[in-house]
């Protein structure tokens, strides 16, 4: 206890607090609150003891921080201030009330409800666990075990990690450099890179070989007759065969390096889209990985966009940046290592303006990323719109509101477009830059290289000079394409971020490491859960129930009460808060994945259409469903009829673009998916709720053909439809107000008795009306 | 016997059209319907007398804006604090009301809408998807990390604007053209 509370509070809190006659050993919980009652962010220190429940303002002037933020330095000072307490005998009914934002913590005191503290967000959960604590302690019950937090901090840095279940610290993750990460895609090319190297290297070097021998060699050693060179080639005093031999030697490396560029094009080609491909399959991966919170928080065109255009982006860079960079770097340090030997002032010359170049380029690099990050982000929101005008045609159209579509739309093009000129506009500065840097060093070797020749008479000769000309011409294509790199790699590192962040977003649900594989019969049962989908709002309260395995039960309420939230935790789409969710006695949390969604199946009311043949779209749970099989599960599941009378039978294409169909024959085809599953545990939710009363009849049939035998969850808001179920339950706000036979519930005439008294009244109206 | 039977069917109707009717009429709350007082929990307790002439009193009530952004002080949602929540009754004008109901009702909602107004910003770091702020509120100096890209910095009217951090706190920039210029530059990230 005492390790776990000096996370909470620290070290000279305890002793200030000691002073005030808390003893560290009577503890029993504890938490920090951040705001006064006056919504100051401040510390409070809610301590519960034996007899007593203490508040403790601390008086830190330290700055609050969130979730995420990196921690303080440890403050030694921190004491506190203003202190009360009560005592326990005095309290009773504690509760947490949600806000917007935080809560309020409620306690009747001496029987009047009163709420003694506010807290932000941040500690819902750490005040839910403190409130609960309390309970226990006023009614006496056990507090319930104590679940250790999973991991928050980064074990390598102490930084906390930004979000729950993300176990990738960012700090870690930069030094762990993500160019060298996009490197380890290559991995299986080792070969081909290996040699794609080599050619880049010997192009770079040819390529700084021949200013040379159109300058040096040309001018000062044939045309001005030296004897020395024809003689060490044998050839002396014959500068015509002297001179046809230079031609050759250009020819020659003109013709190696074409081909070496020619090799150095296929290996590229061979290599770009293996990688781009491996990546693409390494984030759609990733995604199907992800638990479906993850798609709830994120809108879908973003995540399209990602997966596509980012992997190519990150590619391009890889692709066609970095082997010319190479071979320009080859290219320039050649160059830069003959221009030094030959007349190292000139060199100077050349070269003097690219250490402030670099600078330059590196302090608007930062400024540069930010306007790249900008513009990916406006055309993300982009793409989310276009989804939505497009997806939401029929509503635009049939309100007529295609203007207000458009001035929707070009309000974000607008932020596209000027998203877009800022990068243009810091990409002209980089030009700008990069120009200058060219042509001051190219005027400065025109003149300073005449005036060598003027002044040392015969040291310098002309052939240099056209030399360095020569090299600073060549040089203008490198220093081009410098001037870009740094444009590019800034986008492809902003993309490559963008991809990773999807590689290494942990599942919030995860298969335990021994997972069961087992048969599951069905059974289920639900001890007090509790499920929120965002932290501070409760969907679903202490719920309890259980089903034996081959019953049907049946689930009631009003839209919203949280009944189709209830089905998902139980095929553990997303987990329980709080309480255990149990099939044949085992947590959910236990079975493999493969286990339990094979064993659950669900038809819901959202029905998802592949795209693919209509066989396919049945067969989706079991590839190696035979036609028979197929055939038969559409029949059952009254799908086969309309199926016949397509011209294409099973083999029409449905899903995007394929054939529309309706929402019953939607609803059939994933019934008879459902059928063909041949799940122990069936969830039907509102699986009725779209089709007509003649094709709900026929569909009620083949369901309950389909239930026999296996566990039946069934949601439905006609009562009829639940008329088979042996157990019902009642929801109403997430709570559950009512449960038992169709007998009992008509009985005790509570809520299921109003339900069902207005809908069967309301239907024997209309018939009379009729 | 089929007498009965249409009589039966008769009351539920009518009392499946009072339910409608409960949920889709408006009830207006006013100072002459309603009297606010405060309890000693610190919550607000109200006796409506409603259309009907009946008297109802609640120990406690919630009270929700209808439009927390745009019409702070219109449209404010007087409800039951448990189970569904119902709504007791609407006020349209809160400043129609007595200025110690106003009071009593504005400390209630900002527990409700607790929402700290960035006065000073002293960084923002963007790193992987999040972006670290460390600014200075009106309630106090505090940090704290936005997920980037998914809408949790947005404009809730002209140069207001709302940001949504990782704990679902919220902190709002009142005027975007009252910050300094390096202010802004830092939020152009967002903007």
């Amino acid at each position: 206890m005492v390790d776990t509370l000096k996370k909470v509070i620290p070290e000279s809190v305890l002793d200030a607090l000691n002073k005030r006659g808390v003893e560290t050993n009577s503890i029993n919980a504890a938490v920090c609150a951040d705001m006064t009652n006056d919504g100051e962010l401040k510390n409070i220190y809610l301590i519960l003891t034996d007899a007593r429940l203490v508040f403790a303002l601390s008086n830190s002037e330290d700055d609050m921080v969130f979730s995420g933020a990196s921690p303080l330095r440890s403050v030694s000072s921190e004491s506190i201030g203003e202190f009360y307490e009560y005592k326990l005998d005095r309290l009773t009914n504690p509760k947490i009330i949600d806000q917007v934002v935080g809560g309020l913590f409620v306690v009747d005191i001496d029987g009047v409800e009163t709420w003694l503290c506010r807290f932000s967000g941040a500690k819902l959960r750490e005040m839910r666990r403190f409130c609960k604590a309390l309970e226990c302690s006023i009614t006496g019950e056990k507090p319930p075990d104590e679940n250790e937090d999973d991991a928050v901090y980064c074990p390598k840095c102490g930084h906390p990690y930004p979000e729950k279940g993300r176990t990738v610290c960012p700090k870690c993750m930069v030094k762990r450099a993500i160019f060298f990460r996009i490197l380890s895609f290559f991995k299986s090319y080792r070969l081909r890179i290996v040699f794609l190297f080599l050619c880049m290297m010997i192009s770079g070097v040819l390529t700084s070989v021949s200013p040379y021998l159109t300058g040096s060699v040309l001018f000062d050693k044939v045309l001005t007759r030296d004897q020395a060179l024809p003689e060490k080639l044998g050839i002396p005093g014959n500068f015509t065969l002297m001179l046809l031999l230079l031609v050759l030697s250009i020819a020659a490396v003109q013709l190696i390096q074409q081909f070496v560029g020619v090799i150095q094009g296929r290996l590229a080609a061979h290599l770009v889209p293996g990688v781009v491909a491996k990546i693409k399959g390494n984030v759609f991966a990733s995604l199907q990985r992800l638990s479906i919170g993850f798609f709830t928080r994120r809108q879908t065109g973003s995540l399209m966009q990602r997966v596509n255009s980012d992997a190519n982006e990150v590619m391009g860079f890889f692709i066609d940046g970095l082997p010319y960079l190479i071979y320009n770097i080859f290219t320039f340090a050649f160059s830069g290592i003959i221009m030094f030997t030959l007349d190292w002032r000139l060199a100077l010359a050349s070269f003097f303006l690219l250490p402030p170049l670099f600078y330059v380029s590196y302090r608007l690099l930062p400024r540069l990323w930010h306007a790249h990050g900008r513009r990916s982000r406006t055309v993300r929101t982009l793409y989310a719109l276009l989804n939505d005008g497009i997806g939401g045609a029929r509503v635009v159209k049939a309100f007529g509101q295609e203007d207000h579509e458009n001035r929707r739309f070009s309000k974000v093009n607008d932020r596209v477009r000027d998203a877009e000129i800022q990068v243009v506009k810091y990409g002209n500065r980089f030009d700008i830059a990069y120009s200058l840097a060219r042509e001051i060093p190219s005027l400065l070797v025109w003149s300073l290289g005449a005036l060598l020749i003027l002044r040392s008479s015969g040291t310098f000769k002309l052939g240099e000079l056209i030399t360095f000309i020569n090299f600073l011409h060549m040089m203008q294509g490198p220093m081009h394409f410098f001037s870009s790199i740094f444009r590019w790699w800034t986008n492809s590192m902003n993309a490559a971020q963008r991809v990773f962040e999807i590689i290494d977003a942990n599942p919030e649900i995860a298969e335990k490491e021994n997972a069961l594989h087992t048969d599951i019969k069905g059974g289920i049962t639900l001890n007090n859960i509790s499920f929120g989908y965002e932290p501070n709002k409760t969907i679903l309260k202490n719920i309890s129930f259980s089903v034996k395995a081959g019953e049907i039960l049946g689930i009631v309420g009003k839209s919203g009460a949280g009944k189709s939230t209830l089905v998902n935790l139980i095929s553990r789409l997303y987990d329980v808060d709080e309480g255990e969710i149990m099939i044949d006695g085992a947590n959910v949390k236990d079975y493999s994945f493969t286990t339990l969604r094979g064993a659950v199946a669900m038809v819901s009311q959202e029905t998802y259409i592949f795209i693919g043949t209509i066989a396919e779209n049945i067969g989706y749970a079991c590839p190696d469903a035979s036609r028979k099989e197929i055939v038969r599960a559409a029949q059952a599941a009254s799908a086969h009829p309309f199926i016949c009378r397509l011209p294409d039978g099973y083999d029409t294409i449905i899903g995007a673009g394929g054939r529309e169909l309706s929402g019953g024959e939607r609803q059939r085809i994933s019934i008879a998916r459902a059928i063909l599953a041949d799940p122990q545990i069936l969830v039907l939710d509102e699986a009725t709720a779209s089709v007509d009363t003649e094709t709900e009849r026929a569909i009620q049939a083949s369901l309950e053909k389909l239930v026999r035998g296996r566990t039946t969850i069934s949601i439905a808001h006609r009562l009829s439809t639940l008329r088979n179920a042996d157990h019902l339950i009642v929801l109403d706000d997430g709570k559950l107000v009512e449960s038992g036979t169709h007998a009992e519930l008509v009985e005790k005439r509570g809520e299921y008795y109003k339900l069902l008294e207005l809908q069967s009244k309301a239907l024997a109206m209309r018939s009379i009306e009729d | 016997m089929t007498e009965t039977i249409v009589k039966n069917e008769y009351d539920v109707l009518e009392q499946q059209k009072q339910a409608v009717e409960d949920i889709i009429s408006v009830r207006l709350i006013t100072d002459e319907n309603a009297v606010f007082s405060r309890t000693d929990g610190g919550f607000v307790s109200l006796t409506f007398t409603g259309e009907d002439g009946k008297t109802v009193e609640y120990n406690r009530v919630a009270v929700h804006r209808c439009f927390p952004h745009s019409d702070p002080n219109h449209y404010i949602s007087i409800r039951e604090p448990d189970g569904d929540g119902r709504e007791i009754g609407l006020i349209e004008d809160l400043s129609s009301l007595s200025d110690e109901t106003v009071n009593m009702l504005e400390e209630q909602l900002s527990l409700r809408y607790f929402t700290p107004k960035i006065i000073r910003l002293k960084n923002i770091r963007e790193e992987y998807g999040y972006s670290y702020w460390d600014v200075v509120t009106d309630k106090g100096a505090c940090r704290f990390t936005v997920r980037m890209g998914s809408g949790n910095v947005y404009s809730i009217g002209k140069n207001r604007y709302l940001i949504n951090d990782l704990d679902g706190n919220r902190f709002e920039i009142p005027d975007l053209y009252e910050m300094t210029p390096r202010e802004i530059k830092q939020l152009d990230l967002f903007i």
